[in-house]
């Protein structure tokens, strides 16, 4: 195969799940951005502390969307968020005078430490991107980014997950924890 | 005259679409395309397979009442011991008992001037065409005058995987087991290969 056959593909798409896998996905990520969203509008209010990101969206599809997948376990889950905050905050602090390759370095390097640690999730390049180009709200908190939003906020949302994906019979989660 | 095509032998392959199908019948989203399962499961089944191969050795598939003859024995007493014990071959050995040939209806048959791949069907041809047998040229020779030699043996550490492929390589039908001085200890015949292959196939229940 050379460099553009590859290009056309030509396996098969995976199948459609079913209405049931659909439902259980809405209700599980309903849930779980309810909980998160409630704590940042709700209780943090006023406060300059923030409970949610956006990575947290892209979370929510995996931990209640594709639950049997390696990249929606709890390490991932839990290791990629605060990992790739811990890589973010540092590459903006140290690189922030240039926007551009802070953000790059930051999204890089999350996903060249996620493969090293077998953490790879995919929202966590999001929330290392989210620490540098996040604006003041976000560069006011520091490291306390990789606490809160990032390691709370995944907790209470694989917490939601652990409650909700395991009531159906046919679903379970997780499928392994380390 | 038909033949049958003596063509490769293909397996039965896992194709995308069983994969698919598979998918479908598992709730839940997979995170995997039917190509990579394909992957993974075809060098998953090589391993399992080799893995098999490898788990049965010589030793458990063995005929462990060895039945051979000396060299030296003339062959009207060797072919009256095979047939008393129904077998068509036995190892013969010489000083020490150690292996020094195999011999079977083959040797008997190649004897008597059936050239090189002799069947019985030569034989009876001949038998039934001329009042005189070619059996007389068998008067008179020991076992040691017409065995195969060499004798192609294994020790009976070697694994299925490993005797199939002597079996195909020197179109024998049987494998004199032998210990470490030589002297032979069991016998691998192709029937007992093909059972041994009939128990791989059986899975323990999980």
């Amino acid at each position: 195969m050379n460099y553009f056959q590859k290009m056309r593909g030509g396996g098969e798409s995976p199948p459609k799940v079913g209405v049931f896998e659909v439902l259980w996905s809405w209700i599980g990520s309903f849930l779980g951005i309810s909980a998160v969203a409630f704590a940042n509008y709700k209780i943090l209010d006023h406060t300059g502390l923030i409970f949610i990101i956006g990575s947290f969206g892209a979370s929510a599809v995996l931990i209640y969307g594709a639950i049997r997948s390696p990249l929606a376990q709890p390490r991932n889950l839990l290791g990629g968020h605060i990992l790739s905050a811990v890589i973010g905050v540092t590459a903006f602090q140290w690189l922030g005078w240039q926007p551009w390759l802070a953000a790059a370095v930051a999204v890089s390097t999350s996903i060249a430490v996620m493969h090293l640690t077998k953490t790879l999730h995919p929202p966590g390049g999001a929330t290392a991107l989210i620490a540098v180009i996040g604006g003041d709200s976000v560069h006011n908190l520091g490291y306390l980014y990789v606490l809160m939003p990032a390691a709370l906020g995944a907790i209470v949302m694989l917490i939601v997950a652990l409650l909700v994906n395991n009531i159906p019979k046919n679903r379970r989660y997780p499928e392994f924890w380390f | 005259m038909k033949e049958i095509p003596g063509g490769e032998f293909r397996s039965v392959d896992i194709s995308e679409k069983d994969v698919v199908e598979a998918m479908k019948s598992i709730s839940g989203y997979i995170d995997i395309t039917p190509g990579d399962f394909k992957e993974v499961y075809q060098s998953a089944y090589a391993l399992a397979i080799k893995r098999l191969l490898d788990s049965i050795t010589a030793d458990k598939i063995m005929t462990r009442t060895v039945i051979f003859v000396d060299q030296e024995m003339a062959l009207v007493e060797a072919s009256d011991l095979l047939a008393e014990k129904k077998i068509s071959g036995c190892p013969v050995v010489g000083s020490e008992e150690k292996i020094v040939g195999v011999v079977s209806e083959k040797d008997f048959l190649k004897e008597m001037g059936f050239g090189t791949t002799p069947s019985f069907m030569q034989l009876a041809t001949h038998c039934l065409n001329s009042k005189s047998c070619m059996i007389r040229r068998l008067h008179n020779k020991t076992v040691g005058d017409i065995m195969t030699k060499p004798p192609i043996t294994a020790d009976s550490t070697m694994t299925i995987g490993a005797i199939s492929t002597l079996f195909a390589k020197h179109q024998i039908n049987r494998l004199p087991i032998v210990d470490n001085n030589g002297r032979p200890i069991g016998m691998v015949t192709r029937t007992d290969l093909a059972h041994s292959y009939h128990t791989l196939g059986e899975r323990e229940k999980s």
